[in-house]
């Protein structure tokens, strides 16, 4: 049964946006005319995938797809990153997350000299601010270290 | 005819273009050899820096890396046996064993050449066909668009290894993206639930750096305790009148499959480079030696993966339908600065569009240059520790969504789709689909409503427009092909 663990998440999936879609609000006919409604297209597009599932269902059935290995704590551990990464940012500073999660990373995936992760997570992230701010003059969010820059 | 040679050959006289596609070359030649970045991916990361060029000199970085990206993905498949990009792989064939023998110089020469050749070659073709497809498209009512954005989609069947129904599994859930926002007829909000920076749709940037760069990053983290082996190298040697005697055939013949194959909806430089090499062994009077160093096969397939870059040009900048991954990201850059991709491109922005052609000449002329006198020194680069290169590259990506409309929605954007896209791949699903789905999605849907409104609801009539039929003709050969062509192979 394993096998159905994938074509079954993309009919979840599939069925949540039909449900989604039928929410969604009407639109007065003299608007709509001839053409649909905006309901309409996203559930054709989900009744595909539904279809397009049950052949990917049958394809797994008669050639199961190989197991995939669970990947170790550097794919993982990335992912929590992210997941760091946002109230970092919106609590504290862009800035000061991005180069977390570098210096993290960088320790995570191997690196074992603090220096080089520690340059490479300060350096990289001011250096593509100056020039954003600089050159492409982007403002970036305020935060701990861009309230001080920007005054 | 004479204005748009003077737009190409205004080219060269514009200095700050020259050193821009000189510097991005060298730029495209690195990402093409750093493992796990191609061109897609690096295309996708520099969109954000070229905000402020001017759109020549902006969608000219883009196309340049595109081309120098697509060839540099040689030097790793010839040197370490790992294809920069996907559209080396079938390079890595005899590329390798070549080098194995003691003759990666040759073997570097012989792509640098092949692939110079095709670029060339399908540039000009993109300056002789676009204008002519343009003409024809000029006369594409709604009907005739549908159909062919119903073809492009199609055609995602075979853009990449992931199986047929997963591509289109994965180009339905594309498509399904483009609708999130208002509805562009009636304002109704679909799948916003109460964001309301999502009214105008999911911004295609940050989208794309997540599918490509972010999904990357956590396949890479899994790679980092891989060990390659280099093969050393003098200098590369530029193909002998014995190499040029034996090769010739084959690349003019991986000019025209890679032209042609880069011109489908939706397909790309490693498709291309697939049947590039496939035709070179099967017309070569010396088949044994495939796979065991063949030169017909190294030049097989880097002329057909760079002549496919040009032909990805036409349906891209012609019918806003990207022709592979990497033009998708080029579309966006042609809307994101002002220019609308489609036959009005012709005579709205004639300098503009030749101009760009006469940027992908020069980059083509330069990577040969690159690839001849500096390839050593590019494949040592392709060494640099991955626990230094992604982080830097997770910098890039978070900092370049952000810089484009000043939203950490975006941000957040890059991370969902990161993560999205890691477990696609994670599960055998291609990202490309989903990338090329989610251009094409309101395209589909926006000429089918219009089609609709053109026959008073009636659909079917779509079909009774002599073009828009061939166009529906071609994706139902597009999906079912394959199989029939397979059912018909099996009964003989």
């Amino acid at each position: 049964m394993r096998y159905l663990v994938i074509p079954g998440i993309i009919a979840v999936l599939s069925v949540s946006v039909i449900v989604a879609a039928l929410q969604l609000e009407l639109s007065p006919a003299m608007i709509v005319g001839d053409s649909m409604q905006p309901r309409a297209f996203p559930i054709i597009l989900m009744v595909i995938s539904l279809t397009l599932t049950v052949l990917l269902a049958l394809q797994y059935h008669n050639d199961p797809p190989e197991k995939v290995p669970w990947e170790g704590s550097k794919t993982w551990g990335s992912v929590a990153l992210f997941l760091i990464f946002y109230p970092i940012t919106v609590y504290i500073d862009m800035f000061i997350a991005i180069a977390a999660v570098m210096f993290v990373m960088c320790l995570m995936w191997g690196e074992r000299r603090l220096l080089v992760a520690g340059a490479v997570a300060i350096v990289t992230p001011v250096s593509i601010f100056f020039l954003f701010d600089i050159v492409l003059r982007v403002r970036f969010p305020r935060g701990l270290l861009t309230n001080w820059y920007y005054g | 005819m004479i204005e748009a040679l003077q737009a190409m050959a205004s080219v060269v006289l514009d200095p700050y273009l020259i050193l821009l596609i000189l510097i991005t070359t060298i730029l495209g030649v690195i990402i093409g050899v750093l493992p796990g970045l191609g061109a897609t991916t690096g295309a996708a990361l520099l969109l954000p820096f070229t905000l402020t060029m001017e759109p020549v000199h902006a969608i000219a970085v883009l196309a340049t890396i595109y081309v120098s990206a697509t060839f540099a993905g040689s030097i790793t498949a010839i040197l370490i046996n790992t294809p920069g990009t996907s559209a080396a792989a079938a390079t890595t064939f005899d590329g390798y064993p070549l080098a194995q023998r003691g003759e990666a110089g040759r073997a570097l020469g012989i792509a640098v050449v092949s692939s110079t050749i095709g670029g060339v070659f399908s540039v000009i073709v993109l300056c002789v066909a676009a204008p002519l497809l343009a003409r024809v498209a000029y006369e594409f009512r709604p009907p005739e668009y549908f159909a062919l954005t119903l073809f492009g989609l199609s055609m995602l069947a075979t853009i990449s290894s992931g199986g047929t129904v997963r591509n289109l599994i994965g180009g339905v859930f594309g498509v399904w993206l483009a609708t999130i926002g208002a509805e562009p007829t009636t304002g109704i909000e679909r799948f916003m639930f109460g964001n309301y920076e999502l009214y105008e749709g999911l911004a295609f940037v940050p989208v794309f750096i997540g599918l490509f760069a972010i999904s990357e990053l956590l396949v890479q983290s899994k790679r980092i305790n891989e060990i390659v082996d280099t093969i050393g190298m003098k200098a590369v040697k530029l193909p002998t009148r014995a190499d040029y005697k034996k090769i010739w055939k084959t690349v003019l013949r991986s000019c025209g499959i890679g032209t042609f194959i880069g011109v489908l909806p939706a397909e790309g430089a490693t498709v291309a480079s697939m049947i590039g090499y496939a035709e070179a062994r099967r017309w070569s009077k010396n088949k044994e030696e495939f796979g065991k160093g063949a030169v017909e096969g190294i030049a097989g397939a880097e002329a057909a993966n760079n002549a496919a870059t040009g032909g990805a040009m036409v349906p891209t900048m012609v019918l806003g339908i990207p022709g592979s991954g990497t033009t998708a990201v080029i579309l966006v850059g042609l809307m994101v600065h002002g220019l609308r991709p489609g036959p009005y491109l012709f005579t709205e922005q004639v300098d503009t569009v030749y101009q760009i052609f006469g940027a992908m000449l020069l980059a083509n002329l330069m990577f040969m240059a690159m690839g001849l006198y500096a390839a050593k020194l590019f494949a040592r680069i392709s060494l640099v520790p991955l626990q230094i290169l992604w982080p830097i590259v997770f910098a890039l990506a978070v900092i370049g969504a952000y810089a484009l409309s000043s939203s950490l929605l975006d941000v957040w954007i890059v991370l969902i789709f990161g993560v999205v896209g890691f477990l696609a791949r994670r599960h055998g699903f291609a990202v490309a689909p989903i990338a090329v789905g989610l251009i094409l999605g309101e395209m589909v849907e926006t000429n089918f409503q219009n089609s609709l409104k053109m026959f008073e609801g009636d659909w079917w009539l779509i079909a009774t427009q002599p073009l828009a039929a061939l166009f529906l003709v071609f994706a139902f050969l597009g999906l079912f092909g394959p199989v029939i062509l397979k059912q018909i192979l099996g009964k003989r």
